[in-house]
């Protein structure tokens, strides 16, 4: 299997490089869908679909992405171990990312420091810690102060 | 793995580069059997080195994604302070860019060498373009005082500047009259609105000039990896036979292209419109 993704092409055998080579009129062809995603992306900008929004933006970023890693840097036609080298980086981005994100949402669940409570509902705080000043809960509240 | 030395015939011997099909090209290193097996290798540890990019930009990226999470209010704020219409025009430039890399390698993949180089000479033009808008873009927010320490400073560390007192053209505003309290930071943004930003959005505009700085230094590393391809490319050491390198600063150059294609609608485009 290793062996296949590392050597699925049929020139091999005669040791010289041979790529597949696309035509000029085909990498304008994704440009121009690249510019027409870039104008989606930020046509879309201009309205608030609230929570979307960063999910309409990333999966446009994406399909951009996708096109470029596919048709400019040739993965279509490259070795398959080449697009899990690339796509290998991703996955430990995405753990690196998840984990974080776990660690920091859950945080509060023990820590007094960030707002913590034992109970949401009994409004306990969590030991340990210093209760929040007026100043900090004032900014974390998000009210501006009055202007001079 | 297939090998041009099984071509010979057996008995034929190993003589000195005897046992290859093909005469020992220059451009062929001697540990490599044949080109393709160079190229090969090569490809893959430009591949490797990609996703060791990926990882490293991750971090901030990371950064990102937890500061948005704990605090999404401030990046509905502060994104207001970036120009739209500067962060397209650079992504347009560093998407045509990106096409005449790959048409680069196209002319180098059929052997056509000064095609070659006028599209190298293209995509350096757009990697300049692309540093020139972003030199306005940082210029702006620099003259604002949106670097951290300027407006955003801790009071302890920036003991210097009095409530109210104009840093560039923005202000520091005592969220009340007690000392110590976090100064907000009264500036007017890309709309032409004046924005009242609490401190912590330094953490949004520490990750605009943080993640874009880093992109920027890609730009550049990128811009003199495609010079060293065209100085060689003009010399004439290139041919549809060999054109690795080529190839692998393209690689190097979409990149740059890929991290610019999330920091776009990251930083620009995904707070709330007005």
């Amino acid at each position: 299997m290793f062996a296949e993704l590392t050597h699925p092409s049929e020139h091999d055998d005669d040791g010289a490089v041979h790529v597949h080579v696309s035509s000029a009129q085909f990498y304008w062809g994704i440009f121009g869908a690249l510019v027409f995603l870039t104008f989606v992306t930020v046509a879309v900008s201009y309205f608030d679909f609230g929570s979307a929004n960063i999910v309409i933006a990333m999966v446009v970023a994406t399909a951009k992405a996708g096109l470029v890693a596919t048709f400019f840097m040739h993965l279509r036609h490259d070795k398959l171990f080449n697009t899990l080298t690339f796509l290998a980086a991703f996955l430990f981005l995405a753990i690196f990312i998840l984990l974080t994100y776990d660690d920091i949402g859950r945080r509060g669940q023990v820590d007094n420091d960030y707002g913590g409570t034992i109970n949401a509902k009994t409004g306990q705080a969590a030991p340990g810690g210093e209760p929040a000043t007026s100043a900090t809960s004032n900014e974390a509240n998000g009210k501006p102060p009055e202007a001079p | 793995m297939a090998n041009v030395t099984e071509a010979v015939e057996p008995g034929k011997g190993h003589e000195e580069h005897g046992g290859h099909a093909h005469a020992h090209p220059s451009f062929l290193a001697h540990h490599f059997d044949t080109p393709a097996q160079q190229f090969n290798a090569a490809k893959l540890g430009m591949w490797v080195f990609i996703a060791t990019e990926i990882l490293m930009f991750g971090g901030l990226f990371c950064a990102y994604a937890i500061w948005r999470a704990v605090d999404p209010s401030i990046f509905d704020l502060a994104h207001h302070f970036l120009n739209k219409k500067m962060g397209a025009a650079n992504t347009v430039v560093l998407l045509f860019s990106s096409l005449t890399a790959a048409l680069a390698v196209r002319s180098a993949q059929v052997g056509k060498r000064k095609e070659t180089s006028v599209y190298l000479i293209i995509t350096i033009l757009c990697a300049c373009a692309f540093l020139v808008i972003k030199y306005f873009e940082y210029a702006h927010k620099i003259h604002l005082g949106l670097l951290p320490g300027h407006c955003f400073g801790h009071p302890g560390f920036s003991g210097a500047i009095e409530n109210g007192e104009e840093v560039g053209t923005c202000l520091r505003v005592h969220a009340d009259q007690a000392a110590g309290t976090p100064e907000w930071v009264r500036a007017v943004d890309e709309d032409g609105h004046v924005q009242l930003l609490p401190p912590r959005a330094n953490m949004y505009f520490g990750l605009y000039f943080m993640m874009t700085g880093l992109h920027g230094l890609h730009v550049l590393i990128g811009m003199s990896i495609l010079g060293w391809v065209l100085v060689r490319n003009m010399k004439g050491q290139f041919s549809k036979e060999y054109f690795t390198a080529v190839d692998l600063g393209a690689l190097y150059w979409h990149l740059v292209d890929l991290v610019w294609i999330y920091l776009f609608p990251l930083l620009y485009l995904v707070g709330k419109p007005e």
